[in-house]
């Protein structure tokens, strides 16, 4: 897909299983929009091959439109109708539209039913962008950054509601820059950054993070000898953070047992005993950075 | 799974009455567009009555000023329903991202395009009716069915006309803010060189030449001729016709080929 000289997304390849929720995670202007638009039909890919559904989207017709719901980043609604007339008139161009009401109830606007899209805060009006998404009883929803500028509560209840999408058989292909969305929501994620995918997996697994080295640290009790008296176990060399000893493992259950262990006989305790895995957010990161250094101080979009 | 019950579309036919239905529903509920289309021509027509004497009005003898301006004032109503404010609603629709909610939809675009011919015409029908209802009761005005079919027949032509130029028109808008400056700078002088409000029979020769060659002075004589008593057939002219035909037909070129639904100025590359 070329803007001109600018190619926004460029030798993409990724596939979504049926009934499965697939996130794309990127930063800005990575290509997540640009990638939804064209699976929507809403832009013309200058190269490759599409199938959405079984169907080019670029040819997409109302058969292939009434099978598939799309949440856009910034979708207008006319601000003087109320959400139930919106949700009926958007439920009336499907043969076979969910209950109006029950999908006004769904997305949790059900004593909104009344009131004007204008009058609507910011969280309500996605919610109401979701209800005309689902109202035509889609296959497929395209979420595109579906919880950008909620607050906490309402992002969780947006979670529920995909969750459930998705429990109901509904294929999701969702795009977010949350990555505690997307650990919370994806069976599989695919990291975007300039315009190409650079990881794709589960989010536990995603850059490796499921057998990357576990952080182990604690405050030791004496200070001084720490080196010197710490046992023998998994681990590399023990560094010391502030008045922390921190311990690099890739085996965390043995180096736990030892460490524990060694501690109880000496009848100490481990205090502020922490073990941490690499969040998805340092993986996320880790992998942009690596991409942005790739193609060349980040040129690239 | 669910497939078999999805494939078959909605009759198209439905989907564009409905299309009527939300965009009549969209200028009952937008103070705006109920004002351009009802109430400033009405207003317009009695002001204008009051302030100007028969005498003044250069109107052939026996004849009252309304008997011309109920038509033209009609005429101006239909400026301002199928021409201004298709122009400022489409560009709003499309700007605020409703047209590209809408082209995600199952909805066939022609239907969305129909449903606002439709409400214009129907808008049209209304503002109309109660201008010369108006002009009828109050001023004096008189009319016959053959008055009134003429009137109908010009009058639907000019709506159509005038729709298909503001839906064109809107593909030139770059933004909303500029919709309306846009809408009445195109309107308005159109209007005034083709007898809206004053009758061009005093004005320069090539002035009156250069309107009959624009859309706009065809169908509003036309709509004037049709009130008076000495008009006895159609009160168009083959040149005329042709003359708004071809009008139209530009337009329709114009929204073939530069119509978006996406919001921003024109840009390569969109569908």
């Amino acid at each position: 897909m070329d803007y001109g000289s600018h190619r926004a997304v460029n030798d993409l390849s990724f596939q979504v299983r049926r009934g499965e929720i697939y996130a794309l995670l990127g930063p800005n202007g990575a290509g997540k929009t640009t990638t939804v638009e064209i699976l929507e039909g809403h832009r013309r890919r200058t190269a490759g091959g599409v199938r959405v559904l079984g169907v080019d989207p670029a040819r997409g017709g109302r058969r292939w439109r009434q099978r598939v719901g799309i949440v856009l980043q910034s979708g207008g609604l006319d601000a003087e109708l109320t959400v139930g007339e919106l949700v009926r008139l958007y439920g009336g161009f499907y043969a076979h539209p969910r209950d109006v009401a029950q999908t006004i109830d769904r997305v949790g606007l059900a004593d909104k039913c009344r009131a004007r899209a204008r009058t609507l805060s910011g969280g309500q009006l996605r919610r109401l962008d979701l209800a005309l998404a689902l109202v035509g009883d889609p296959e497929l929803v395209f979420l595109d950054e579906p919880t950008t500028g909620f607050d906490p509560t309402a992002r969780r209840s947006a979670w529920e509601m995909i969750d459930e999408l998705s429990t109901n058989g509904t294929t999701v292909l969702l795009t977010s820059h949350y990555l505690d969305e997307v650990q919370r929501l994806a069976d599989r994620v695919g990291v975007l950054s300039g315009g190409q995918l650079i990881a794709e997996s589960t989010p536990s697994a995603l850059g490796r993070r499921d057998v990357a080295e576990t952080v182990i640290s604690f405050q030791p009790w004496d200070t001084v000898s720490v080196p010197v008296s710490l046992p023998d176990g998994p681990w590399g060399p023990p560094q010391r953070h502030g008045d922390r000893l921190v311990l690099h493992t890739v085996q965390p259950t043995e180096a736990l047992f030892a460490l524990t262990s060694w501690a109880l006989r000496q009848r100490r305790d481990l205090r502020s005993l922490t073990v941490t895995r690499p969040s998805l957010e340092d993986v996320y990161l880790q992998l942009t950075d690596d991409a942005t250094v790739r193609s060349g101080a980040g040129d690239a979009h | 799974m669910r497939t078999d019950q999805h494939t078959k579309p909605k009759p198209a036919l439905l989907l564009a009455l409905g299309q009527i239905r939300y965009q009549l529903l969209l200028l009952v509920r937008s103070p705006l567009g109920f004002f351009f289309a009802i109430v400033m021509p009405l207003l317009l027509l009695v002001c204008l009555d009051l302030l100007t004497p028969d005498a003044a009005s250069a109107m052939p003898p026996g004849l009252h000023y309304a008997q011309f301006l109920a038509p033209a004032v009609a005429a101006f109503s239909l400026l301002n329903t199928c021409y201004v404010n298709t122009i400022t609603t489409v560009v709003l629709a499309r700007e605020e991202g409703v047209l590209k909610r809408l082209r995600g939809t199952p909805l066939p675009a022609w239907t969305y395009l129909v449903g606002r011919l439709g409400s214009a015409l129907v808008t049209s029908v209304v503002a109309v009716t109660l201008i010369v209802t108006l002009a009828v009761i109050a001023f004096d005005v008189t009319v016959s069915w053959r008055t009134i079919g003429y009137l109908a027949g010009a009058g639907g032509l000019a709506a159509v006309s005038f729709f298909l130029l503001g839906l064109a028109v809107t593909t030139l808008v770059p933004k909303s803010e500029t919709a309306l400056p846009v809408a009445y700078g195109t309107m308005l002088p159109l209007a005034f060189v083709s007898d809206v409000f004053f009758s061009s029979a005093h004005a320069p020769r090539w002035l009156h030449d250069l309107a009959s060659a624009l859309p706009v002075a065809p169908v509003t004589r036309a709509m004037e001729s049709a009130f008076l008593p000495t008009t006895q057939s159609w009160p168009m002219t083959t040149t005329a016709m042709l003359t708004v035909g071809a009008w139209s037909v530009a337009a329709i070129m114009i929204i073939s080929l530069t119509f978006r639904w996406e919001p921003g100025p024109i840009r390569s590359r969109r569908r």
